[in-house]
């Protein structure tokens, strides 16, 4: 009786020809079409990039799905032009796993380094936050995907390294956020500034200025200073909002504001 | 001497190589000289060669299977050590060999380690029982075929205490299911074989390949080579009736807890076994060395012909099994037992019947005749 339930419940006989031949036919199509050359490509030694298969899958699928051709936002290893790059640290500041650290690059004068920065791929997690940091579009993400390497140091990729794939000449991502035009500028509380000149030396753009003032309410009676005092002028427009300013004053006295 | 057969062989460089010592050392040349002496060493080349030339072919047995199953997947299998991976297996059987062979706390020593060596060493015994072409070995077992059987099925014994003494449940479950599988599968097998055995009116492997000179048994024994071919898929452990395998519910069932050189010996046995198995296909239903008269005789008489005439034959059965393999999906154990029980079971006994029916009439239109029945 439970056998004649189960068979009730079959939605199919179990025959021959369904379980047995027919899984052996489909076995050998595939076999007989893959006999020639299987999909599997050999990896290192051919890829999807080559012609012939940018074609093919073009052609199944009637446009190219990323195969080959790279889509606009592809983010791979970034190419780096160092002689545009202004070390204003703006990429390691944005990277959420601090996998850049920025390192002196010849070029820069002595007391002013010249400092680029250099990317662990080991750490990295390719969100382009870094290139849409930076403002001068030097750092940018191209389709370079292939990383692998026997040593963890070979991973970090130095500024020469980056700049070497720039040469390249790869297609780079060309997506960047904009940076919105009336950010936060670099305000400045007077009456704490010494007038040491740092933020002016370490402006990536030198668009801060040194303007002499006079010392500010010399006490009555008192002669006036010979000293001049001294306080930065920032020239908004050039500004690039690194914020390289605010981390070197020693008196704290930049800060992030409004123009009012 | 002519160098017809292995032993001839094996003898030739035995003796040439107590010469060649007893030249050197001319003290030892009064023993060297000892005919017992010489027996015994040729005895060892003999084994010597034969288990060179059967773990070769077991090896690239195990390259073919991984390249055809590649492109069964559309894959291509192994693909970068050696010309299209042709030492691919080597690399594998090193790393395997370089590794450590560590056994479970609360396994049982002797059974866990002389599980595999068993299984290993009764499966090589099958190459020193089947002839492989007829100037291979000297002596023919008039028994031959049931001898092959016999150490064919020594396998789930060994399986089974190398499970058990491995002490887990995974593995425990795998050699019980391996030894519960045999009456599902022997039973059949030595059915069809007797169809066989009917038709040629022998036991001995060389005298029935011989009587297939005209031609071959898979034409009038169709259902009993079926049925021969199945059973020794299963008898192999071979998808799609792996079940003591079964990854997915047993891990790697019986050999659950082997690691490095065991593993080997198991993987390499089982390997050893399907190679063993495809010889026994062709040499009782495919005509083992022979050729169908069309082809010239001149062919037929080349040196090691018969070898490579068995070896191609015996490649494309494996590859048949290797087919189903990538085809079929397992079977359940009740499944298994319906079908060797219910299926091949009467196949086998209605070939049985055809083949006395061919004995008794001699002629069939379309199949031939029945040759002499002199052996
Ligand atoms: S892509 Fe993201 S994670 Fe990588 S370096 Fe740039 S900011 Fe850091
Ligand atoms: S954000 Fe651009 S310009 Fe600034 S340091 Fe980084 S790469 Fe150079
Ligand atoms: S934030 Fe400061 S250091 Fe950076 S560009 Fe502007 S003024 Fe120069």
């Amino acid at each position: 009786m439970v056998a004649e339930v189960e068979q009730k419940g079959r939605s199919k006989p179990e025959n021959a020809d369904g379980l047995i031949l027919k899984p052996l036919y489909t076995a050998a199509r595939q076999f007989a079409k893959s006999l020639i050359r299987p999909s599997t490509i050999i990896y290192p030694f051919e890829r999807l990039e080559d012609p012939k298969f940018r074609e093919e899958v073009a052609i199944e699928s009637g446009r190219p799905i990323g195969v080959g051709q790279v889509w606009d936002n592809y983010r791979g290893v970034h190419a780096l032009n160092v002689n545009t790059c202004i070390s204003c640290n703006l990429c390691a500041f944005s990277c959420p796993d601090l996998c850049i650290d920025m390192v002196t690059v010849p070029g820069g004068d002595p007391k002013h380094p010249k400092k680029c920065p250099q990317i662990d791929y080991g750490k990295c997690s390719y969100c382009g936050f870094c290139s849409d940091a930076c403002p001068e579009g030097c750092l940018s993400m191209t389709t370079r995907y292939e990383l692998s390497t026997p040593k963890r140091a070979e991973m970090v990729y130095s500024p020469q390294k980056m700049f070497e794939i720039y040469q390249r000449k790869l297609p780079m991502n060309p997506i960047r956020l904009e940076r919105p035009a009336n950010e936060d500028s670099i305000l400045l509380d007077v009456p704490l500034c010494i007038g040491c000149n740092a933020c002016a030396r370490d402006c990536p753009t030198e668009c801060i200025t040194m303007i002499d003032i006079p010392k500010a309410n010399p006490k009555p009676g008192e002669k006036p200073a010979k000293r001049i005092w001294k306080e930065p002028v920032i020239n908004d427009s050039d500004c690039v909002r690194c914020g390289t300013c605010i981390s070197v004053c020693p008196k704290e006295c930049l800060f992030w504001g409004t123009h009012t | 001497m002519a160098l017809t057969t292995l032993w001839d062989v094996a003898y030739f460089l035995a003796s040439g190589l107590l010469y060649v010592v007893s030249r050197i050392i001319p003290p030892l040349s009064g023993v060297l000289s000892n005919g017992d002496l010489v027996w015994g060493l040729s005895a060892l080349v003999f084994g010597a060669i034969l288990l060179a030339a059967s773990m070769i072919n077991t090896i690239m047995l195990i390259w073919f299977e991984r390249k055809m199953l590649g492109r069964f997947m559309d894959r291509r299998g192994a693909m970068h050590v050696g010309y299209a991976g042709l030492l691919q297996n080597f690399a594998d059987g090193l790393k395997l060999f370089r590794k450590n062979t560590f056994k479970p706390r609360d396994a049982d020593g002797l059974g866990f380690y002389a599980g595999p060596t068993a299984y290993m060493v009764t499966s090589l015994l099958m190459f020193g029982v089947l002839p492989v072409s007829t100037g291979w070995s000297d002596g023919s077992l008039p028994l031959s075929m049931l001898l092959a059987l016999v150490i064919f099925s020594f396998a789930p014994l060994f399986i089974f205490i190398s499970a058990w003494s491995s002490n887990n449940k995974y593995s425990l479950i795998g050699g019980m299911r391996s030894a519960a599988q045999m009456i599902a599968y022997e039973v059949p097998i030595l059915l069809a074989v007797v169809a066989v055995v009917v038709i040629s009116g022998s036991f001995d492997l060389n005298t029935i390949v011989s009587e297939q000179r005209n031609y071959w048994y898979w034409g009038p024994l169709f259902l009993a080579m079926i049925v021969f071919a199945t059973g020794m898929l299963a008898e192999m452990e071979r998808i799609p009736f792996d079940l003591p395998e079964a990854e997915a519910e047993l891990v790697e069932g019986w050999n659950t807890e082997y690691g490095g050189m065991l593993f080997a010996y198991f993987m390499l046995a089982d390997y050893v076994r399907a190679l063993a198995g495809s010889i026994l296909v062709v040499l009782l239903f495919l005509g083992g060395w022979t050729l169908p008269a069309y082809f010239p005789a001149a062919l037929t008489s080349l040196p090691l012909a018969g070898i490579v005439v068995l070896m191609v034959k015996t490649y494309l059965v494996f590859g048949v099994f290797v087919w189903i393999r990538a085809a079929l999906p397992r079977v359940r154990t009740d499944q298994l037992l319906r079908i060797g029980w219910m299926r091949m079971i009467p196949l086998s006994l209605a070939s049985i019947v055809f083949a006395v029916f061919f004995v008794l009439v001699k002629c069939i239109p379309v199949l031939g005749c029945v040759p002499s029945m002199g052996g």
